[in-house]
């Protein structure tokens, strides 16, 4: 098979400078602005640029802790999340395991989980006051420490919340596998072992590192997490930091604020360029998806068991005390026939006007950002493939930046930006807009990085067989390019909607009157010590979103093949 | 019942609405969602013509996105309503409040209030300790958080990210005849100072933790519905937040700004925030139920701008104690 692709000429010449400066355009607007934004407010003094006040928050000991901290919490979560996601992504996608979609389609769900909510319901199940560990008689003691506080706490869950984005990555990577490579090793008699570790793994490693990648930079930027998991313990990351040192409101607390954020978007950036290294090679081949699957035989059902057990751990089980905590009318009572009661519901449904609102709200702006950002990334990521390899990789690198500041610093940014009137628009604070245009700076990365990796597994040949048939640029875009990266495209659009559905922290500080969102509720009643409203919003969320993806399932028909990541 | 009393305050302050203003209103503030809401809606009923745009968040979250407004140089809001005097103090010292000395003080009781008119106190939110039902040992004093049977079991706010917690600890250590040694007392009996009032009532109601440092009304809200904490106010009596009102130097609104500010301090105000579940600051108001009565609750002294020209030293001490 020829290689004739260095990385940095892409064969199409369809209107080859537009996606180029689209591109560029997408990298500035959504990247380099808000960041350029927050470096200006850390390092510009009334005297100019100054780098002493970034060097002596470098040196002291709390800063330093939380860098190691950090690091140390998010490698090793997305190391754990690439350990649970992978053998779901290999199971689902290549081999004849029973209730596959079933559990294809529960895995997505931690990711549809606000981290905190995620982070409550792993500490109401493991707690004292567990209602599911007292029934056995194993609750811990009433004044035990909750078990996951500290650093392994952190650590799983970053692996359990993650595990998603792993498997979603995987998932869009095994359609693509060059399926000719694989049928030839089989029609040459290698065992399916054999297959998967010489020839199926290999060929995946562009997605292993995209979803490593992805996974880290998500755990450096998440605050939900450590913020209940952390903060009780004393165990600092930089996103809690950051919270701390905003509590002390002085007039210098933004430009404090903004070094952390460049202390974090550096760990980011050393990520990121740590996927360029393993990104070197890519290969291609005539026909794409999934070969034929793999028959289990005897383990079929061993394997499905196992993989349902793994997903009731992580999953149901706390999903069970949310639920529970939702049905009692204080945090802390037990639940029996005598507590039992939906006053918590009918409390955020129907006497708060402001859930219903938050619903929609939340709704209307990440379905936009998803779709916005599904129909840029194609032209974007196609874009960025005009550059040679380094640039490309810096480029890809300031697009991750946003996601892996924490939410509140990018919204601060945002701020900054959007307050005063720009000409044409007028000021975009106090409007739902600057919310959507944070969401598309946040998530951006999270819809080009899976078409990215689509579009490096397009073979040339089959671009240049179609110019040389005389297919013009257009078409070759409408016939070749978008049907191949198709499914790709709508994963990322899928992980933007899930992860802005409940996202906290970027809309905390930009929302205005009635303009809030799930999680900004979600948070104000955490915040007031009313965990059991709270949860009983977050069970409503995961009954909406169930709800939605089984209706996504019945369009599934009219959707290419691949896009449900479950299907 | 509670919106029984609300709707009731709303007709009564329509009917004496006399002098109807126009316009519109913000105000930033960390009141509970549902509390910011009553107050907006009752303000407008007895101001029919004035429309209030709120935002609410944690201190910390919407001191953030005031500065960053005034970083960027337009700041929105006309009327901050916060939860401690100390962030009041440093927007005050930095000339960023509107004087108002001609509001109406009557049945406040003297040196509550700023002396200039630049906040004003309107509830009194005291720190005292919840304990979880489970507990063998009954707390009635500070001096029993550092007792053995509390050894491990005590959760507080950090004073390094919550402005009340930090008037807290200063309290305590001007009125305790060991200062800050009590707080090396609390560290090494191994309490836990972080988060929020809200997360040391999940710690103290999910057992975690069988003692806190918590705020009044969270656990005298949630013990009425039936979880297993009760809240004591110590002997030595209790720190307070006044949760002070103040207009903004930058306010577009500043009429409407000193009408809210009068609404807050009148009677039907003061009458609301007891229906929401606190102490109202103006004398003569009755208090919520489950409250004992206003006298036998002991206000321990502190001093605004002592702990404000301290702070700093204040949280060294604190983080060095506290290895934090």
């Amino acid at each position: 098979m020829a290689r004739t692709e260095t990385a940095g000429r892409f064969p199409v010449r369809v209107a080859r400078f537009t996606p180029a400066i689209l591109a560029i355009l997408a990298v500035l607007l959504l990247a380099a602005l808000p960041l350029g934004r927050l470096m200006a407010t850390a390092l510009i003094r009334e005297n100019g640029l100054d780098f002493s006040p970034l060097i002596a928050r470098l040196m002291r000991g709390a800063t330093q802790r939380a860098i190691v901290n950090t690091l140390d919490t998010a490698l090793m979560g997305a190391l754990l999340a690439l350990a649970i996601g992978t053998p779901f992504a290999l199971l689902m996608a290549l081999t004849d395991m029973p209730l596959r979609r079933l559990q294809g389609f529960l895995l997505l769900l931690p990711l549809m989980l606000a981290p905190q909510v995620t982070a409550l319901a792993f500490m109401q199940l493991l707690g004292p006051s567990s209602a599911l560990l007292g029934m056995f008689g194993l609750a811990p003691a009433p004044g035990t420490p909750n078990p996951l506080l500290g650093r392994g706490g952190i650590i799983l869950l970053y692996g359990i919340q993650h595990a998603p984005i792993v498997f979603i990555t995987l998932r869009a990577g095994l359609t693509a596998l060059p399926r000719d490579y694989v049928e030839a090793a089989r029609a040459a008699g290698a065992r399916p072992w054999r297959v998967l570790l010489t020839v199926i793994l290999p060929l995946l490693r562009p997605y292993f590192i995209a979803a490593l990648a992805l996974a880290f930079v998500s755990g450096v930027g998440n605050f939900g997490i450590p913020a209940l998991l952390g903060i009780p313990a004393n165990y600092f990351t930089l996103a809690t930091l950051i919270y701390q040192q905003l509590a002390s409101s002085g007039p210098s607390v933004l430009s404090q604020v903004a070094m952390l954020s460049l202390i974090i978007a550096v760990i980011a950036l050393a990520g990121i360029a740590i996927q360029a290294l393993g990104e070197r090679r890519t290969s291609f081949a005539i026909a794409r998806g999934l070969p034929a699957r793999f028959s289990l035989g005897f383990w079929r059902w061993p394997a499905s068991l196992a993989g349902l057990a793994t997903i009731g751990l992580m999953l149901i089980l706390p999903m069970v005390a949310l639920v529970t905590t939702s049905l009692v009318p204080a945090y802390g009572v037990r639940l029996s026939l005598d507590t039992l009661t939906l006053d918590n519901y009918a409390e955020v449904l129907l006497r708060q006007a402001s859930t219903i609102r938050a619903f929609i709200n939340s709704f209307y702006l990440s379905g936009l950002a998803a779709l916005i950002l599904a129909f840029c990334a194609v032209p974007v990521a196609l874009g960025l493939r005009h550059f040679p390899q380094r640039p490309r990789q810096a480029l890809h690198g300031l697009l991750d930046l946003p996601y892996a500041l924490p939410g509140i610093v990018l919204a601060i940014a945002c701020i900054l930006l959007f307050l005063r009137p720009l000409p044409l628009i007028g000021s975009l604070y106090n409007t739902p807009w600057i919310i959507l245009i944070a969401y598309l700076m946040r998530f951006v990365a999270l819809a080009v990085r899976p078409v990215d990796a689509a579009l490096g597994q397009i073979p040339p040949q089959l671009t240049e067989a179609a110019a040389a048939a005389g297919a013009g640029g257009l078409r070759r875009l409408l016939t070749i390019i978008l049907p191949l990266s198709a499914p790709a495209a709508a994963a990322g659009a899928i992980l933007v909607f899930m992860s802005a559905f409940n996202e906290l922290t970027v809309s905390a500080l930009l929302w205005s009157s009635r303009n809030e969102t799930l999680g900004v509720i979600l948070f104000s009643l955490d915040e007031a010590g009313l965990s059991a409203q709270a949860s009983a919003i977050a069970a409503i969320t995961i009954a909406v979103v169930v709800l939605l993806l089984l209706v996504l399932d019945r369009l599934a028909k009219r959707l290419p093949a691949g896009v449900l990541p479950w299907r | 019942m509670r919106s029984l009393l609300v709707a009731g305050l709303m007709l009564a302050t329509t009917l004496t609405s006399a002098m109807a203003q126009e316009g519109k209103l913000v105000l930033y503030t960390s009141q509970p969602q549902t509390d910011a809401q009553q107050t907006a809606d009752a303000f407008m009923a007895k101001y029919p013509g004035i429309t209030v745009e709120w935002v609410r968040d944690g201190t910390p979250q919407i001191m953030a996105k005031f500065r960053s407004e005034l970083e960027a140089g337009a700041p929105q809001a006309d009327v901050l309503l916060i939860a401690d005097v100390v962030t009041m103090e440093g927007l005050k010292a930095e000339g960023l409040l509107l004087n108002y000395p001609e509001a109406d003080l009557t049945g406040y009781p003297e040196g509550l209030h700023d002396e200039d008119g630049a906040y004003f106190s309107t509830k009194l939110i005291t720190t005292g300790i919840v304990y979880n039902t489970a507990a063998t040992m009954i707390p009635t004093s500070w001096e029993d958080l550092t007792k053995p049977e509390a050894k491990d079991q005590v959760a507080m706010p950090s004073p390094l990210s919550s402005g009340a917690a930090m008037i807290h600890t200063v309290t305590l250590t001007d009125n305790l005849p060991e200062g800050w040694d009590y707080y090396s007392a609390l560290a090494s009996n191994g309490a836990q100072a972080s988060g929020g009032n809200g997360a040391i009532l999940t710690a103290v109601s999910g057992g975690e933790k069988l003692y806190g440092m918590i705020v009044d009304y969270m656990p005298i809200r949630e013990a009425a519905k039936g979880a297993p904490v009760k809240f004591v106010f110590p002997t030595e009596g209790v720190s307070a937040v006044t949760e002070p009102v103040a207009i903004l130097q930058s306010a577009q609104n500043p009429d409407n700004a000193k009408l809210f500010v009068d609404f807050i301090l009148s009677e039907d105000g003061q009458k609301l925030a007891a229906s929401q579940g606190y102490i109202p600051a103006r004398e003569g108001v009755a208090l919520p139920e489950g409250y004992p009565d206003r006298s036998e609750i002991h206000l321990l002294s502190y001093d605004a701008a002592a702990a404000l020209a301290n702070d700093q030293d204040n949280k060294d001490r604190f983080s060095d104690i506290f290895g934090q």
